[in-house]
Parts: C-alpha cells; sequence; structure tokens
C-alpha cells in the first residue's frame, strides 16, 4: 500500500486562488477527510487527484508514482477512482452496465474481438458480470441491477456512484460529498458502507464532506481548507478545539464579499450547501 | 422459463420477417426491388451513424462523405481504366469493396484528430467541412472519380457469379434471377452482418464506454475510459459502416455520381436514426426505411394521391414531400418521443405484456434515448 | 496589384456578410444554447420574401417584408419549440433546428425551383470607378449597412437591458433566472435579432456580383458556419473576425484560382472548410471561444 501525497498544490482560476500551495498525506489504509466552507477548494482538490484539473504548480504523488501530469484515465488505472457531488451516472444505462463501465479498465476486449461476439469476450463479460454482482451485494443494490440509473431514487444513485468506483477496483476512492442531500438514516447508511469498504476491502479513503457529523464520527485524520490554504491538518478530536478552524466556521469577521454561507446547523450535519 | 416463453413471440416475428424478405424476390417486382435496395444500403450506413451520434453522441454531417468514399473507393480499386478518362486498379470485386471501406476507416481515422478533440457540438460543425471538401474533390480529382458526370459501377463477381448481371443464368421458381434479385440477398446478407457486428459493439465494453462518454465525458475519464480514444473509434467505425453502405449504393445504383453524396444525404441519415431512436440498431433500419422509402412509394402513387404533384411541376412532389414528412417526424420525435420508433416499439410491447404476466421491474419504460434526455 | 485591392475589398465584403450570419448565429447560441442549423434556411427565407414581393411593393417594402418574415420564421421556432425543450443536450435542440431546416429548404427550393430571382436592389450590377479601381456598388453597400448593424448590434449587446440579461444568461442561465432575468424575452429577441441579421445577409448574398437568389441559397449561407466555428462559438467578436477571416479566404481563393488550379476548380467554396479545418486542429475552440471549464 502507498500513501497520496499532496505537495504544494496550487490551482487558479483567472485572478481566484481556488488551491493555494497545499499539502498533505492521507497514509494507506486511513479514512481521510478534507474539510472547509463553501468555496475552501475541496472539489477543486478532488479535480486535481483525479487529473480533471492540472494544478498550475506542485505535485500529486501516489506512492513514488508521480500524477500530476497523468490523464485521467491514467489515474484510474493506477488505483484512484472517485465519486462525483452531482452524480454523473450514465442515466440510460443499467445499473449493472454503470458499474460494468467501472470495469473497463480491467476488461480487455478490444472493438474486433466484441463486434465478432468471440467467445472470449462473453467469457470476460461473464466474470466480470460476476464480480459486479458481488459489488451490488456488497452495498445493497442487487434489487435495482437491471434498471436504468436514472430511474433510481436519489440516495440509490449516490450509493452506485459508490459502488461504481469500487468496480474499478481502486487502492484509493475519493468521495465527493457521499452524503450530501441525504437524511439521517441514508447518512447513517452510508457511514456504514464507508467504514466496510475501509474495512473489507482495503481501501484508502479520502472524504470531501460538509458534514461535520460525519467527518468527526468516521474521519482517522482531517485536512481543513479555508479560502484555498491549509488551515488546519490532524485528528478530528484535535479539530474541533482547534482556534484557526472554529475561526474559519463560526466566528472570525469573514473577508469581505465572502462566498462563505456556512451555517452552524450545516455544521452540524444539516442540509449542506451546494458548491460550484 | 417464463422469461424463454416471453421471447417466444420476438423470436416468431424475427423468423417471419427474415422469411418473406427471402423470399420477396419471387414475388415483387422488380421496382419495389430496387427501392429495396437503396433502402438496404442507407440501413446500413444508418446504423453505422447511430453508433457515433445515438451511443457516443457525437452529432456528424459527414456520413455522406463517408459513404462516397465507399462508392468511389469500390469504383476505383474494381474498376478498369476507361479510354484515359477514368483510372481503375481492377482488383477483384471482394477485395476491392473490403478496400474501400478499410479506405472509408483509414479517412475516418485521418479526421479523428480533430474529431475527438472537439467538444460536442463543434464537431457538427466541424463535420460539414467533410462534405464539402468532399464534393470538391469529387468534382476535381477526375481521373479517379470521372468529375461531375461521375463513373459506373464495376460488377461484383464472386467466383465466376456475378451478382450484378445474368452471369450464368439463374431461374429459381420461374422467376429469372437477373442483378436487382442476386443483389437483393446480397445485400439483405450484408445488413443482416452489419446489424449483428453493432449490436455487439453496443451491448459490450465499447458500447458502454461510449454511452458514458455521450451522458459525461469527465464521468468517463475518471472511470478510466481514454475518451479520445473511444471518440475516435466510434468516428472510425462509423465510416466504415458508411464506406459499407457507399460499396451498396454503388452496386444498387449502377454509377456513382457526385451529387448523390450532398449534405442532404448526411442530413438524411441523421433524420433516419433519430425518428428511428437514437443509438438503437432496429431503430436505424425502421427509419432508413421511412426517409428512404417514403419518396418512392409516394412517387409511385402519385397518380392516386390527391396532394402530389407531379416531379417537376413547381407543386409539391413526392420528394418535396417526403422531406416535409421526414422534417416534421424529426421535430415530433424531439418533441414527444425522444427515444424514436424503437422507444415506441418497446413501450407497445411492454404495454402488451403488462396484459400477461407483470414485468419484473415495470419503470416507465426502458431506456430513453440518452443523447436527447434532460440534461440533469 | 488592382486585382488584390478589388479582391480585398470584395473578400471584406463577403466577410461582413459572414459577420452578420455568423452573428445572428451565435447570440442565438449564448442566448438558449441552441446550435441553429436552420440558420442558413430562414437566411434564405428573408431573401425569398424580398425577391417576391419587390415588384409588387417596391423595394424598400419588400425588404421590410423580408426581415420581418426572418423575425417571425425565428420567433416561431423560438416559441414552439426551443422554449418546449429547454432543459435538453445540445444535440436534441440541434436535431430540432435540423428537422425545421428539412422543411424550411425543401419548401424554399420548391418556390425558386430552376430560376434565378432576381432582388430588385437599386444597385443591380453598377460599379463605381475610382483610382483605376472597379468596385461593384451591391458590394459597397454590403460593407456600409454590415458595418452599421455590426455596431448597432454590438452596442445592443454592450449598452440595453437586454444585452446585459442576455450575457448574464450565456455565463449561467439559472443563476440569471434567479436573479429575474426573463429567459424567455432574451430567447425571443435573440431569435428575432438572428433572423432580421440573417435576412439582410440574404438581400446581399443574392445580388450582384451573385446572379441572384437559387434554390441553394442555403447551402451558401453554411459557408458563415465555418466563420462562428474559427471565432469561437460563443464569441461575438469571433463572429466579426471569423467572417472577415472566412470572406477574405474565400475571395482571394476564388481570385487567384487560376493559380491554383493544381487544386482544382471552384476553390473559393471549399476555401472555408479547410480554414476551419486549420483553426480547429490548431485551436480546438475556436480563436475566442472559451475552453469550457468542466465543473464536477
Amino acid at each position: 500500500m502507498s500513501a497520496l501525497r499532496v505537495d504544494g498544490v496550487t490551482v487558479r482560476f483567472g485572478a481566484l486562488v481556488a488551491l493555494d500551495a497545499v499539502s498533505f498525506t492521507v497514509e494507506p489504509g486511513t479514512v481521510h477527510a478534507v474539510i472547509g466552507p463553501n468555496g475552501a477548494g475541496k472539489s477543486t482538490c478532488l479535480n486535481v487527484l483525479s487529473g480533471v484539473y492540472r494544478p498550475h504548480a506542485g505535485s500529486v504523488y501516489l506512492g513514488d508514482r508521480e500524477l500530476t501530469r497523468l490523464r485521467p484515465h491514467h489515474i484510474a488505472r493506477l488505483g484512484i477512482a472517485r465519486t462525483f457531488q452531482n452524480i454523473e451516472l450514465s442515466g440510460t444505462q443499467t445499473v449493472e452496465d454503470n458499474l460494468l463501465l467501472g470495469r473497463h479498465h480491467l476488461m480487455r476486449a478490444g472493438l474486433v474481438a466484441t463486434a465478432l461476439g468471440l467467445p472470449s469476450v462473453s467469457r470476460e463479460e461473464r466474470r466480470h458480470r460476476a464480480r459486479v454482482r458481488e459489488i451490488t451485494d456488497f452495498l445493497g443494490l442487487s434489487a435495482a441491477i437491471d434498471r436504468p440509473a436514472a430511474l433510481l431514487p436519489y440516495g440509490l444513485r449516490k450509493r452506485l456512484e459508490v459502488a461504481r468506483a469500487l468496480a474499478l477496483e481502486p487502492r484509493v476512492l475519493l468521495l465527493d460529498e457521499p452524503v450530501a442531500g441525504m437524511d439521517t438514516a441514508e447518512t447513517a447508511e452510508m457511514a456504514a458502507a464507508i467504514l466496510a469498504v475501509r474495512a473489507e476491502l482495503d481501501v484508502t479513503v479520502l472524504l470531501v464532506e460538509h458534514d461535520m457529523g460525519l467527518v468527526t464520527r468516521i474521519a482517522d485524520r482531517v485536512t481543513v481548507l479555508d479560502f484555498g490554504r491549509r488551515i488546519f491538518d490532524g485528528s478530528p478530536e484535535a479539530m474541533t478545539s482547534d482556534p484557526d478552524v472554529v475561526a474559519a466556521y463560526l466566528g472570525g469577521a469573514p473577508p469581505s464579499d465572502s462566498p462563505r454561507a456556512v451555517s452552524p446547523s450545516a455544521l452540524l450535519g444539516g442540509a449542506p450547501e451546494g458548491e460550484k | 422459463m417464463s422469461d424463454r416463453l416471453r421471447r417466444v413471440p420476438v423470436v416468431a416475428g424475427w423468423v417471419a420477417a427474415v422469411a418473406l424478405l427471402a423470399v420477396a424476390p419471387l414475388y415483387v417486382d422488380a421496382f419495389w426491388l430496387q427501392a429495396g435496395l437503396v433502402t438496404i444500403a442507407a440501413a446500413v450506413g444508418a446504423v453505422g451513424l447511430t453508433l457515433l451520434v445515438g451511443a457516443a453522441g457525437q452529432l456528424s454531417f459527414a456520413h455522406a462523405f463517408f459513404l462516397a468514399v465507399g462508392a468511389y473507393g469500390y469504383a476505383y480499386l474494381s474498376g478498369r481504366s476507361s479510354s484515359g478518362t477514368t483510372v481503375g486498379l481492377g482488383v477483384p470485386p471482394v477485395l476491392g469493396a473490403v478496400g474501400a471501406v478499410a479506405v472509408a476507416g483509414a479517412l475516418g481515422l485521418a479526421f479523428s484528430p480533430v474529431a475527438s478533440r472537439l467538444r460536442g457540438i463543434y464537431l457538427g460543425v466541424a463535420s460539414l467541412s467533410l462534405v464539402f471538401v468532399g464534393q470538391h474533390l469529387l468534382q476535381n480529382l477526375t481521373s479517379v472519380t470521372g468529375g461531375f458526370n461521375g463513373r459506373p459501377t464495376p460488377a461484383f463477381t464472386v467466383a465466376g457469379f456475378d451478382f450484378t448481371g445474368t452471369e450464368p443464368e439463374l431461374t429459381i421458381a420461374g422467376v429469372p434471377f437477373g442483378a436487382v434479385e442476386r443483389l437483393w440477398y446480397l445485400s439483405l446478407l450484408a445488413l443482416a452482418g452489419a446489424c449483428l457486428l453493432a449490436r455487439n459493439l453496443l451491448r459490450g465494453r465499447a458500447g458502454r464506454a461510449w454511452r458514458m462518454i455521450r451522458d459525461s465525458e469527465v464521468a468517463a475519464a475518471v472511470m478510466g475510459v481514454d475518451v479520445r480514444r473511444g471518440k475516435a473509434s466510434a468516428f472510425v467505425l462509423s465510416s466504415m459502416f458508411a464506406g459499407a453502405a457507399g460499396v451498396l449504393s454503388a452496386l444498387a445504383l449502377d454509377r456513382v455520381v457526385p451529387d448523390y453524396f450532398g449534405l442532404l444525404l448526411s442530413i438524411e441519415f441523421l433524420a433516419m436514426i433519430v425518428i428511428g431512436g437514437l443509438g438503437s440498431v432496429a431503430g436505424a433500419v425502421t427509419g432508413a426505411v421511412f426517409v428512404t422509402a417514403l419518396p418512392l412509394v409516394l412517387a409511385r402513387y402519385s397518380g392516386v394521391l390527391p396532394l402530389v404533384a407531379d416531379a417537376g411541376s413547381g407543386g409539391v412532389d413526392a420528394s418535396v414531400l417526403a422531406r416535409f414528412c421526414y422534417g416534421a417526424a424529426v421535430v415530433l420525435v424531439i418533441l414527444v418521443q425522444p427515444d424514436g420508433l424503437a422507444g415506441l416499439g418497446r413501450r407497445i410491447r411492454s404495454r402488451l405484456r403488462r396484459t400477461t404476466p407483470p414485468p419484473p421491474q415495470s419503470g416507465p419504460d426502458a431506456c430513453p434515448a440518452g443523447v436527447l434526455q434532460e440534461t440533469p | 496589384m488592382s486585382n488584390l485591392v478589388e479582391l480585398l475589398i470584395s473578400g471584406l465584403s463577403l466577410g461582413s456578410i459572414y459577420a452578420l450570419i455568423a452573428m445572428g448565429f451565435v447570440v442565438v447560441f449564448k442566448a438558449t444554447e441552441v446550435v441553429n442549423f436552420a440558420h442558413g434556411s430562414i437566411l434564405m427565407l428573408g431573401a425569398y420574401v424580398i425577391a417576391a414581393t419587390y415588384s409588387r411593393i417596391g423595394f424598400p417594402a419588400a425588404v421590410v417584408a423580408g426581415l420581418a418574415a426572418a423575425a417571425t420564421a425565428g420567433l416561431l421556432i423560438d416559441r414552439l419549440l426551443v422554449r418546449r425543450l429547454r432543459r435538453r443536450t445540445h444535440t436534441a435542440l440541434a436535431i430540432v433546428t435540423i428537422g425545421v431546416d428539412i422543411v424550411l429548404a425543401a419548401e424554399l427550393a420548391r418556390r425558386v425551383g430552376t430560376d434565378v430571382l432576381n432582388m430588385g436592389d437599386p444597385w443591380g450590377d453598377d460599379t463605381w470607378r475610382v483610382a483605376g479601381f472597379t468596385f461593384p456598388v451591391a458590394r459597397l453597400a454590403a460593407i456600409a449597412v454590415a458595418l452599421v448593424l455590426i455596431a448597432a448590434f454590438g452596442a445592443l449587446v454592450r449598452y440595453t437591458d437586454w444585452g446585459v440579461a442576455m450575457r448574464a444568461a450565456a455565463e449561467d442561465a439559472e443563476t440569471a433566472s434567479l436573479m429575474g432575468i426573463r429567459l424567455s424575452r432574451v430567447s425571443l429577441v435573440a431569435w428575432m435579432t438572428a433572423g432580421v441579421l440573417a435576412a439582410v445577409a440574404g438581400l446581399f448574398l443574392a445580388t450582384f456580383p451573385s446572379p441572384g437568389l437559387s434554390a441553394t441559397a442555403n447551402t451558401t449561407a453554411l459557408r458563415a458556419f465555418p466563420a462562428v466555428v474559427v471565432g469561437g462559438m460563443d464569441s461575438l467578436g469571433g463572429a466579426v473576425v471569423g467572417g472577415l477571416v472566412i470572406g477574405l479566404a474565400e475571395a482571394l481563393t476564388a481570385g487567384y484560382s487560376d493559380h491554383l488550379l493544381f487544386l482544382g476548380h471552384g476553390l473559393g467554396d471549399v476555401a472555408p472548410y479547410a480554414v476551419m479545418i486549420a483553426v480547429l486542429l490548431w485551436r480546438p475552440t475556436g480563436l475566442f471561444g472559451t475552453k469550457e471549464l468542466s465543473r464536477v
């Protein structure tokens, strides 16, 4: 197992500095949370890790391997899978096909073999369908396996995103607000699922979240971002008493016209707000 | 078991359709067989385009260009040089046809760096260029294309059996088998092959990747799909289907001329796959039948139909009326039935089934055509 | 030398006509995210109405009628189709306009038939000689009218409430709508303006040195699409620059076609498309188009 290391990453959008020389390390086998108010750069951070954005400075390493210049599909093949805050499933395809898509890089069938319907292709399909079954059983999606993803209720679609990421057989799982918009019961189920993933599948989890309750319950380590800067990195217990974190969230006059709009209730596990 | 029972009517339908098509030359007159040949060629092309536009979500007007490449490629490879005007290589016809498809694929590959770098709708506009550049080449590369007047389609002969003539003579059930009857079977075989290949692709690894690219390029990429390569593969395969359709059109039409391969043909192909239901093989074939056969049917019965004027009279003749119909059909499909005739068929089937045992999941109908669905 | 100057003027004139077409296309795209493949047919509709009515009602009134017809076509497409299809994908919207184009183009081509219709314009084939150069008056008129319209349209976008609303909607339609911007009005004005600009362009495309309005006028108008792509699909300034680039490229390749015979006859017709492919290979979103940042 190798650590995921973020080293001095800076991302700018025009004049806006979304990430400002941010560094942290996700130790293998942990659940690591990245939190922060709206506009703190959390989603940008995930986009850099998964190769969707290219940072202006800094590097990302998985073990010794530098990921910074790789295109997203290479990063995925190296074992980093992710989910999206705003659910990016293939809505017309069934749950099963969405999960098989996650196994795209594990499958070998070429265009010619597929077109001709060679026996090796159907054997491969069967093998991967069996594994997909296991994943849907694991996450409680088996009843919906033949349904188009768009027709699933919201909570199941969120869970399908996690399942699809797991279908890649990743070493590191990046979760972008996995419980956003969920009620208490759904949140609890998702938390249990995340812990099970870590424990049973031996996957490192990096979690971007608004929901402080969830973070303090399941995270081993927390990195707090504020306006693109890292203001804290340590254990969840230490975080709650850290003066910078408290100031960023609760008090302290935020700089003028800040987009920060986190209400105390959001902090305590209420409805989180969307972030662009 | 019940699943297998439910499939019986479907299988029976297919068997009946194949049987009907197989005996058609014995009962149907040459006009309809000829119309059928053009329609089958179009269907092969439409199946290819639905891979690109329906599955991978890349709007393209370039299809007519690749049909032209197939048609002229075959005429060039297998044709003979004629008195200093056009050049031909005289390659055996089967090799010539395969070669033409390969050339279409190669040109598709050559354009794919443009195709795969462009996002969504940019490809639609950029692909217009291939049609017009293609027209320019067809008019000007006279030694290959014959220029404005085109060039004749070389005979398609396999082991002494001429599919485009009467050698050796053949009479079945009292019907003399000429070019049209022979080509009918050849074309049907090609269509069946095209449908099978496309179906396998759509159901397999490639099809899943294309649909994911269509629904979200970013998600496809972070799931390990090489997006550029996926788009390029859809583009190349679709050009190869178009190439095959071009060869079949050349055989059906007896002569290849530049005018046939203009922008209108590309637009007709888009109309076919939209009306049939994007991303569906059966839909593409149905749409091809609708768009290609409609003007022929209307022209045939223009004397009987009240509104149809004679061609060239300046009134609404058969071809204009046909365009009104499929233009309106395209708009209607998008407005009320985004998954086209194929979706309509699915809906009716599931309605029928519901009267017998209820299906395991009766969601609001199977799969809406993804390209046209609402954005999240 | 005189040849070059005349070609440049002719290219600028053609380019400014393309710019009018391209601006209409871009404004519709910005306001409603519709790639309007029916734009060429709307242009032809405007030109056809002018050609069909000038002998009865006189040229000025015919122009007004032509502009009104094209604007009405835009209005109908917006009200009957685009409005009902908000939230659909770009592809779905583009395909609807293809459907409209099929019907409109078929009907217009039928009406024009094999004729070439005179536009009844006052310039005819007059030319203007100055310092040894010869310029067709119709071409100069095209430049003058196009310049005025480009400036007026620029002012409309920059200074009016509608312009501000349109630009806000282009940035983020959802937020703009929450801020109280009436998207339906933005969309309506965009479609009607695009129709008017297209009809003016249609008029000049069919005047001297062109022989008149033929059944394939909508295809000629498609040459403005490369202008749109070269400039960048969401950039109005880009549309003007792209139009001029394409117009000049077409006029120069046509003008020097004798020297370019190794590339075949009729090169001017394909030059716009060749330029477009070259630009796209270099910059996939055109010269001034914004790089689409994926928001996930």
